[in-house]
This record gives C-alpha cells, sequence and structure tokens, in this order.
C-alpha cells in the first residue's frame, strides 16, 4: 500500500517537506509524522531517503486500484 | 478511510471487471458519478483566512534546477528575489529524479557548436528551436560548474546543495504554498496568489516580474513520479493571456507491468543514485513507438535484459517516422530518457554504475539492439508518463531567447517553456537537466534587466477579491465532485492508448467530448474539505483545461511527426505542417489556435 508504515519518527517534519504530493503531516497531538493521503503516494521514496532516522517503510503497491491504460 | 472512498473503489472494480477497460467511457461516468457528487465534509473554515503580503522585484515559482538558477541569475543581477514553491527545494517536480546532466565543453568535443546544433535539428525533423538548442549546450558546462561548487554532484537528493546558493544570498523562500493565480494589471505583469497547505493562510505576491518554473505535467499518471506537475504554470498563465504551445507532443515512457505505480521500484536503483554528467549522444527516442507496436501486437512488451534481442522481436510495418540516420535496428525501447528526461540509454546493466562525472567520453556507437529504458527488465506496459509532452517542447511560448513571454514581465524556464530545445522529440541524453539550468540563469537575468525599467505595480483590490472568492470556491461549496474521482474520470478518458499515442480523429473527438463535460459541469463543482483537497482541486482543474488542449491541439496537426502520430495522417505533411501551434485564450473566453512557422519567433503586437 504505497507508504506504509513510520516507526520511530522523531518529529522532525523533512518527511512532510520532502513529499512531492502532500501525503505526510505532522500529528498536532503527537508532533510525530502520520500517513494523511496515502491514496496521493506515487511511491518515490523521497520520504525514506530524506528521512535522518530511516523510519519510513514503503511498498510497491498503489494503495488504490491502479488505472493502467494498456499491459 | 472513509464511505465514499469506499464507494469509488468498488466503483473502479466494477468499472474494470465489466467493460475490461476499453469501452468503459460511458460506464465509468455513470458508475463512478454515484460515489462522487457527495456532501462537503469540510475540515477547516473558508471564512477563516489570514493574509500574508509580499512584494518583491522577480518573484520565481517554482524550485527545481530552472527555479534555482532563475533565482540566483536574478539576484546576482541586482533584483530583490523571492522564490515560492508549492514543495520543496529540489525535493518536488521532476528535478529529485533527473540524474544526468549534459555538459558540452567546446575544447574537448569532438562536435562544434554548429555541429551539435544541425544534429538535432536533423533528428528534430525542424520541430526543434536552434536558437534554445544551441543555448542550451554553450552554457551547459558554466551551469554545471557552477553545481559542482554547491556540491551537486555529492549527494543524491538536492536539497542540501540546492540551499547552498540560495541561504548564502539570503534568497526568501517560501515552500508548501500553491500558487492558483498570476496577476496582470494595466497589460502586464503584476504578480501572484496562492494558498499555504499547512496554515490558513492566502499570500498575495506584488511582483514587477515573474518566472515560471514550474514544469510541465500530466495527469497524475502511475509509475512516473510526476503526480504534483499538473500544468499549473502553462494553465495559470493561458489564463491571464500568455500563449502555449506544444500541446500535440507526447512522452512515451513506459513503466513496469508488475506494480506500475511503484515510480522507485519501476526505475531501479537510479533515485539512489548521485547525478553525473553526460557528453554527446544524439538520437531520435520516440516512445509513441513502444506504443504502436503494443497497439498493434498486444501488450506486455518484454524487453530483455539490455544489449540483447527483446523476447518479442516480430517486425512491424507502418509506424512512426524514423529518420534514417537515427533509426536503430532492433525493436524500440521506448521513451528513452529517465524520469526527468535525464538518463542515458543503453549504458550497460540496468544503468547501474553513474558514469563518472567529467571527461569526454563521447560515444559514436548508436543504441545497441533492444536497448531498453536504463534500469527496467521485464514486461512494460505503456502510459506512465501520460500527459506529458517531450520536455520544454510544451508550455509557455517565448517571444525571443531571454524566456520572455508576450506578457510583459512574465518569463519562463525549463518545462514550464515551450521553448522547443530539442524538438518534440527526445534527441540528447542530459540536456533537459542542463537545459533547466540554462534557461533559468538566462530568464534571471532577463527579468532583472526587465525591473529597472519599470515601478512596482499593484494590485487592485478589486482584482484581489476576484481571486480570492475563486481560489476558495471549492471550499465553499456545499457539495460537489471529489478532486480524486474528477482526476481519475479524466484518467480513463485520456490514458488509453488509442487516444493520445495512437491518434484517430473520431477518437480525439469523442474524448473532447468527455473532457468539454468535465470542463463545464464538474471543473465548476470541484469541493475541497481541506487545504490537501483544495490544492487537488485546483490541480485537477489544470488538468481538466491541459486534457482540452491536447485533444484540440492532436486534432488539428492533420499529420504524424516525432511524438504526434496520426493513424488517420501518418506522413509528415512538410508542406503544410512545418509549424508549431500555438494556443491562447481570446477576450470572449474562447480558446484559439495559430501556427507559428518553424524557426520563427512569435509576431507580439
Amino acid at each position: 500500500m504505497a507508504i506504509s508504515k513510520i516507526s520511530g519518527c522523531i518529529g522532525c517534519g523533512t518527511c512532510v517537506q520532502s513529499c512531492p504530493t502532500d501525503v505526510l503531516r505532522l500529528d498536532p497531538k503527537s508532533g510525530k509524522a502520520i500517513i494523511k493521503y496515502v491514496e496521493d503516494c506515487q511511491i518515490c521514496h523521497l520520504c525514506r531517503m530524506y528521512c535522518p532516522v530511516d523510519a519510513i517503510v514503503i511498498t510497491p503497491e498503489k494503495s488504490i486500484p491502479v488505472i493502467v491504460s494498456w499491459g | 478511510m472513509d464511505e465514499s472512498n469506499k464507494k469509488d473503489q468498488l466503483s473502479r472494480r466494477q468499472f474494470v471487471a465489466l467493460t475490461g477497460g476499453t469501452i468503459g467511457l460511458a460506464a465509468l461516468g455513470s458508475l463512478g458519478l454515484m460515489a462522487a457528487y457527495t456532501e462537503n465534509e469540510r475540515e477547516v473554515d473558508p471564512a477563516d483566512f489570514k493574509y500574508q503580503e509580499n512584494e518583491t522585484d522577480v518573484l520565481v515559482i517554482g524550485s527545481g534546477m530552472a527555479g534555482l538558477f532563475a533565482a540566483v541569475k536574478a539576484h546576482d543581477a541586482g533584483a530583490k528575489v523571492m522564490m515560492v514553491s508549492k514543495g520543496r527545494l529540489g525535493s518536488s517536480g521532476l528535478t529529485p529524479f533527473a540524474k544526468g546532466i549534459f555538459a558540452y565543453d567546446e575544447k574537448t568535443s569532438d562536435y562544434s557548436l554548429d555541429e551539435f546544433t544541425a544534429m538535432v535539428s536533423r533528428s528534430a525533423l525542424g520541430t526543434n528551436n536552434a536558437v534554445y538548442t544551441r543555448q542550451m549546450a554553450e552554457h551547459s558546462l558554466a551551469r554545471v560548474n557552477e553545481l559542482r561548487e554547491w556540491g551537486f554532484f555529492e549527494s543524491n537528493l538536492y536539497n542540501k546543495s540546492f540551499n547552498v546558493p540560495i541561504t548564502e544570498r539570503n534568497i526568501p523562500l517560501i515552500e508548501r504554498v500553491v500558487i492558483t493565480h498570476l496577476i496582470k494589471e494595466n497589460g502586464r505583469i503584476a504578480g501572484a496568489s496562492g494558498f499555504s497547505l499547512d496554515e490558513q493562510k492566502i499570500y498575495f505576491f506584488t511582483a514587477k516580474t515573474v518566472i515560471l518554473c514550474t514544469g510541465a505535467g500530466g495527469f497524475k499518471p502511475n509509475g512516473f513520479p510526476v503526480c504534483d506537475l499538473t500544468h499549473d504554470g502553462t494553465v495559470m498563465a493561458y489564463q491571464i493571456g500568455a500563449k502555449v504551445t506544444g500541446k500535440e507532443w507526447n512522452d512515451g515512457h513506459p513503466g513496469r507491468s508488475t506494480n506500475p505505480a511503484a515510480s522507485y521500484d519501476g526505475w531501479g536503483d537510479m533515485f539512489d543514485q548521485k547525478p553525473s554528467t553526460t557528453q554527446i549522444e544524439i538520437h531520435h527516442d520516440l516512445g509513441v513507438d513502444l506504443n504502436y507496436r503494443a497497439y498493434k501486437l498486444g501488450n506486455p512488451i518484454q524487453m530483455g535484459p539490455p544489449g540483447q534481442e527483446p523476447g518479442q522481436g516480430a517486425e512491424l510495418d507502418g509506424g512512426p517516422f524514423v529518420p534514417e540516420e537515427f533509426r536503430r535496428s532492433g525493436p524500440p525501447g521506448g521513451g528513452g530518457e529517465r524520469p526527468g528526461g535525464e538518463g542515458r540509454r543503453g549504458e550497460g546493466p540496468g544503468g547501474r554504475g553513474p558514469r563518472g562525472e567529467g571527461g569526454n567520453r563521447e560515444r559514436r556507437r548508436p543504441p545497441r539492439k533492444g536497448d531498453g529504458p536504463p534500469g527496467m527488465q521485464g514486461s512494460l506496459a505503456g502510459g506512465s508518463s501520460a500527459g506529458m509532452a517531450i520536455h520544454k517542447s510544451e508550455g509557455i511560448v517565448p517571444i525571443n531567447e531571454k524566456c520572455e513571454s508576450n506578457i510583459p514581465g512574465l518569463y519562463a524556464a525549463g518545462d514550464a517553456l515551450g521553448s522547443y530545445m530539442a524538438g518534440a522529440i527526445y534527441t540528447q541524453v542530459g540536456s533537459s537537466l542542463a537545459g533547466s539550468a540554462v534557461q533559468g540563469a538566462v530568464a534571471g537575468e532577463a527579468a532583472a534587466a526587465f525591473c529597472q525599467k519599470v515601478a512596482m505595480p499593484v494590485i487592485s483590490s478589486s482584482t484581489r477579491k476576484n481571486i480570492e472568492t475563486q481560489m476558495l470556491a471549492p471550499l465553499k461549496r456545499e457539495a460537489g465532485y471529489s478532486p480524486a474521482w474528477v482526476t481519475q474520470t479524466l484518467q480513463g478518458i485520456m490514458i488509453p492508448n488509442f487516444v493520445l499515442y495512437i491518434k484517430k480523429e473520431s477518437m480525439l473527438k469523442a474524448a473532447l467530448a468527455y473532457i468539454e463535460e468535465l470542463r463545464d459541469h464538474h471543473l465548476p463543482m470541484l469541493r475541497a474539505a481541506d487545504l490537501h483537497e483544495l490544492r487537488l482541486a485546483h490541480e485537477t482543474a489544470n488538468m481538466i483545461i491541459t486534457a482540452e488542449m491536447k485533444l484540440k491541439a492532436s486534432i488539428l496537426r492533420k499529420e504524424s511527426r516525432c511524438s504526434h502520430y496520426r493513424l488517420d495522417y501518418p506522413e509528415l505533411d512538410n508542406e503544410n505542417w512545418r509549424a508549431w501551434i500555438n494556443i491562447y485564450k481570446e477576450e470572449d473566453g474562447s480558446m484559439q489556435f495559430e501556427k507559428q512557422p518553424f524557426g520563427s519567433w512569435p509576431e507580439v503586437i
């Protein structure tokens, strides 16, 4: 399901900034990153690559049914 | 996941099961409609927005490679500069994924600038603007050397190196603000306006000049990291009277048939690699030829390992024209360039192991038989980059070599500028990223010079009010269509290979009828519950307008050339179509089209 898990987040917000499609937000209560709009994840891994503590797990499947035109 | 999303999913599955994806345009509309038009369950109060006023000489919109150089060079030329981005510096758009940058050194190259330009022009069948082709090559090494000083080649993540010159110069950088409007007052640019993704705040920028570095876009396709680019700059500029071009051309990058939405996985380990430089290697990479093959023989296309015969090597008659000089002996690899257009093709297994930067390693060998897209093996599927044109072939029409538009004070650079630097086809690997750097610098210096001769404009209160109304309209609607559903519907219309890749008039007109329906009856009813969805609403609107442009331009060009392939007009028509198609908005709001002969500049009134 695209970006699937954040574990060990330190709340630095880098992933929120680094996501081109605005999938992540900081939870106002916990101060930690949450996956808020997973359906917009383009599975580019920038959040994972920018994360300073390697907290993000991403799988290759899209979270919503994939539309491909052919193939 | 809320109830409406579940319904959307169900509809999609039903649709796929019932129609097989080919005869489903009508079915898609009716099945999806039930779940799509719903009450707007707001999470933010549209009456509770704050404002932030900003004033600057040069406003740079977008923070990729073009934006970086636009800001730096405008600043260094003496202008007061601000940069605004809906993403993050060096981490949004296609820039983060572009790993090869062309660096031409006349002292060590086997080719002169004139020879290079002439070779690109032959491959591009006249579609390139030779002034921009040459400009890219001429300035590429200087930009690459600056990037090297900032540490660009030391990391696969560009935010750090991009921050070096921006921080050194104290250039104000505003991230995660979505610009929705360009502002024109008294016939010239006056600024821009947008909203924050993180707080309920509207930004107004009063500016003497604006440089659009907003990239181009797609239809949020699966398998290509272009989902944040939705032609925002092009459509905003079109709305205030700028001419745009290049909408009939197509990027034909394939994706993998396994997990086709996974951009990262599809491109192997390329996103993890540090960038490197590329040298002269000119080709004629269509992408659309892969799609023709799929159209005729069926998918998936089995590529096999690079350098070997593909699994399905049957010869195929017809299809897109490739000049003899640039013809390959094997079936097409498709696309050819990497995301961001910066890859090397046929560079060894999976494109792994970046070639060391620097040095003169021009290769004269033609691409090997069966060269596949770097990093991709196994079965390929089409449509992965749907909605994109060839890099730098679509966007704002330049009126001169300074990246200037027909609106005084409005400039564009990189993929936001329809410079036809490479033509309507991929010709030189790594030139897309180099071209963004070069054009950003050119536009930055030109904008700074323009600022010296004009006074600071004033944005009227009526303009502000109109913009705010339009900007927040999706939030204010009590009910409406979810942007995600409208986008899915648009994708169902535009992404099939028989619409934009293998074109024919009847199908283009059929698709246009659907798009006009979305334009007239769905775009005005897009709803948004929060700031994220407000962004999606504006992006969806921009994609609908772009779809209309792409279909109409494709209907108009009754020939086949480069990445535009018409099944009903399969030949080049040099008598009538040695011309680009410009699109502009008439005062009555209608979309108008004009031809501009290849090799000329537009007439400016």
